[in-house]
């Protein structure tokens, strides 16, 4: 039996003339962690809403948990929890009884993970959420997507008003969920934490998911792309332009050929430190987004391809 | 989980709902003596070409207090207190109902629970029904003991059909309004367009010639008044096609409203 949770074939969804979604393709299985990346407006939000039922698709086929979500919503939602993008929680309760009111709905729930989320989070929750920051509402919205005991985790931007030491622990909580064999499925803006922990990643610009070969060629184009520090007096170099000034005083560079011979061909002294062929889901972001995109595929984060190389020259 | 959700956020609106209108209620039943008495010396009202007062002066001229107390109760308890307040409660709960819901990002949490929007939709539903409908029996069920304080009956059977009728009228409107709430996004827009509609519907009321066309024709003095003396029965008031029928309209607009509210709610997205 195929343990396959999530099918996506030829989804597309439009409102009215603009097209969010184009000819989707994903598979997800049982146990896998996907990490889901593009910039706002990317259509992210609404393949997650699509997934769980909550906006019709308008063609192509879907299918999670062998339930078509357009007729088996409910069924769907019984087995997966959602979180949305947008911190969705009621002012007017306290923090406790919110909890109280969103767990009800689920019989299964993981009192351990709950209390450790708890304890981790340290949510004042006689309060009433009101009074909560944005980092808190989005905690109190995180213990009730993460505490019910379920097979499959949608989350939309789960780090969002997050500060880094509690997107650590979130990091490590998903992990933990992965390692039980739940199914996840993350969208984020935190590239390197995604990174990290997903097995694969999926790039969606403009609604449409990167193809093999545009991350092959964007892949190339990286890896013509040195940072190099030049020390004092060097003047910027011939055979490469300049693409971008890095905080650390670094200087991304496109070279026209192979960026080691470019190297070996700059005069001795010119630069002072260089790295060379480092594949950074950053960069590798950066300069998808400055391009057109074509169809389908996704890129597996823990492969042999992406192993990185470099160092000081 | 929802109904109580619901009800918890209704429930002082309910109490306050009840408080006004036992407080409208229990002037206009304990100042009756006095009332009956400056009736009595007016002839004012008695040339006044309006149906609901000519009866009311009927009652007076031919000396009989009951018929023009229980014509009073009509005035004041339904055309004037349940039909303003009843509308009024509708409005103010089934307003924020769902674009509340939408304004605070909380319908998208709603929708993603495992639970079908048509239980979604029910238990938003009933806890503001019985909110909106129980109040208006209850408030006009103690008319019974102010009124033995006047040494005067209030019939119960009547008093019951009237008081359904006019809870008919306030579900009736509160559904308009909950439909309103899932197809508008803001909360504030909800209570333009209703508050509108209302006002409307008010003014040709009050326009002579186009009356029978305002909704609150169905729940006029000329309704309620022969309901309360029992010369509208029961069947009159669900019968449409040998009488009026005025109830089986509340009830099938409440119905039709429902209807829609469900199709509605199917069709919504965050």
């Amino acid at each position: 039996m195929s343990d396959e949770l999530i099918h996506i074939a030829g989804l597309q969804k439009s409102y009215g003339q603009h097209h969010v979604l184009h000819d989707i393709n994903l598979s997800m299985h049982k146990g896998q962690l996907l990490g889901l990346i593009g910039p706002n407006g990317a259509g992210k939000s609404t393949l997650l809403r699509c997934l769980v039922g909550l906006v019709p698709r308008t063609s192509g086929k879907l299918s999670i948990f062998g339930h078509d979500p357009a007729t088996h919503s409910l069924l769907i939602r019984q087995r997966a929890c959602y979180l949305p993008g947008e911190t969705g929680v009621y002012h007017q309760m306290t923090g406790a009884s919110f909890l109280k009111f969103a767990l009800g709905f689920y019989p299964n729930q993981s009192l351990e993970r709950k209390d450790r989320l708890l304890e981790q989070f340290q949510l004042p929750l006689r309060q009433k959420v009101r009074s909560y920051s944005a980092g808190m509402k989005q905690k109190l919205a995180l213990i009730a997507t993460l505490a019910p005991d379920v097979d499959l985790y949608l989350l939309d931007e789960p780090d969002r008003a997050l500060d880094a030491s509690v997107r650590f622990y979130l990091r490590d909580e998903l992990r933990t969920l992965k390692n039980q064999g739940k199914t996840i499925l993350l969208s984020s803006h935190h590239l390197s934490e995604v990174e990290t922990l997903a097995d694969r990643l999926e790039f969606l610009l403009n609604g449409r998911f990167v193809s093999a070969e545009r991350l092959q060629r964007a892949r190339a184009q990286l890896h013509r792309q040195p940072r190099i520090r030049l020390r004092d007096g060097h003047a910027m170099p011939s055979g490469a332009k300049l693409i971008r000034n890095e905080p650390d005083g670094m200087m991304v560079v496109e070279t026209n050929n192979d960026p080691m011979e470019w190297l070996q061909s700059l005069p001795h002294g010119a630069v002072g430190s260089a790295e060379v062929g480092i594949d950074r889901l950053e960069d590798l972001y950066q300069v998808l987004l400055r391009d057109e995109v074509t169809p389908h595929c996704g890129v597996d984060t823990h492969p042999t391809d992406l192993d990185a190389a470099g160092g000081d020259q | 989980m929802i109904a109580g959700k619901t009800w918890r956020e209704i429930r002082v609106t309910a109490l306050a709902y009840i408080l006004i209108l036992e407080m409208l209620a229990i002037p206009v039943l304990m100042l009756w003596p006095d009332i009956y008495a400056d009736l009595q010396r007016s002839t004012l009202f008695r040339s006044l070409g309006v149906d609901w007062i000519k009866r009311l002066g009927s009652g007076i001229s031919q000396r009989n207090e009951e018929v023009a107390y229980l014509n009073w109760c009509a005035v004041m308890l339904f055309f004037r207190s349940t039909n303003l307040v009843g509308t009024a409660i509708s409005v103010l709960i089934g307003t924020g109902l769902f674009a509340r819901e939408r304004e605070a990002n909380t319908f998208e949490f709603l929708l993603a629970r495992p639970i079908s929007r048509s239980s979604l939709l029910w238990q938003k539903f009933w806890p503001c029904a019985l909110v909106i409908t129980a109040p208006i029996f209850i408030v006009n069920a103690t008319a019974i003991p102010w009124s033995w304080q006047l040494e005067l009956d209030l019939p119960k059977w009547e008093l019951f059909l009237a008081s359904a009728h006019a809870a008919l009228f306030a579900l009736a409107f509160f559904t308009l309004t909950m439909y309103v709430s899932i197809i508008v996004r803001v909360q504030a827009h909800v209570a333009a367009i209703v508050g509108a509609f209302a006002v409307i519907q008010i003014g040709l009321y009050l326009t002579q010639r186009i009356r029978p066309y305002s909704l609150f024709r169905l729940v006029d003095f000329d309704w309620y008044g022969p309901i309360m003396t029992g010369n509208t029965p029961a069947w009159q008031m669900f019968d449409p096609i040998r009488s009026q029928g005025f109830t089986t309209y509340l009830i099938a607009a409440t119905v039709l409203l429902y209807t829609l509210s469900w199709r509605a709610i199917h069709r919504a997205e965050p």
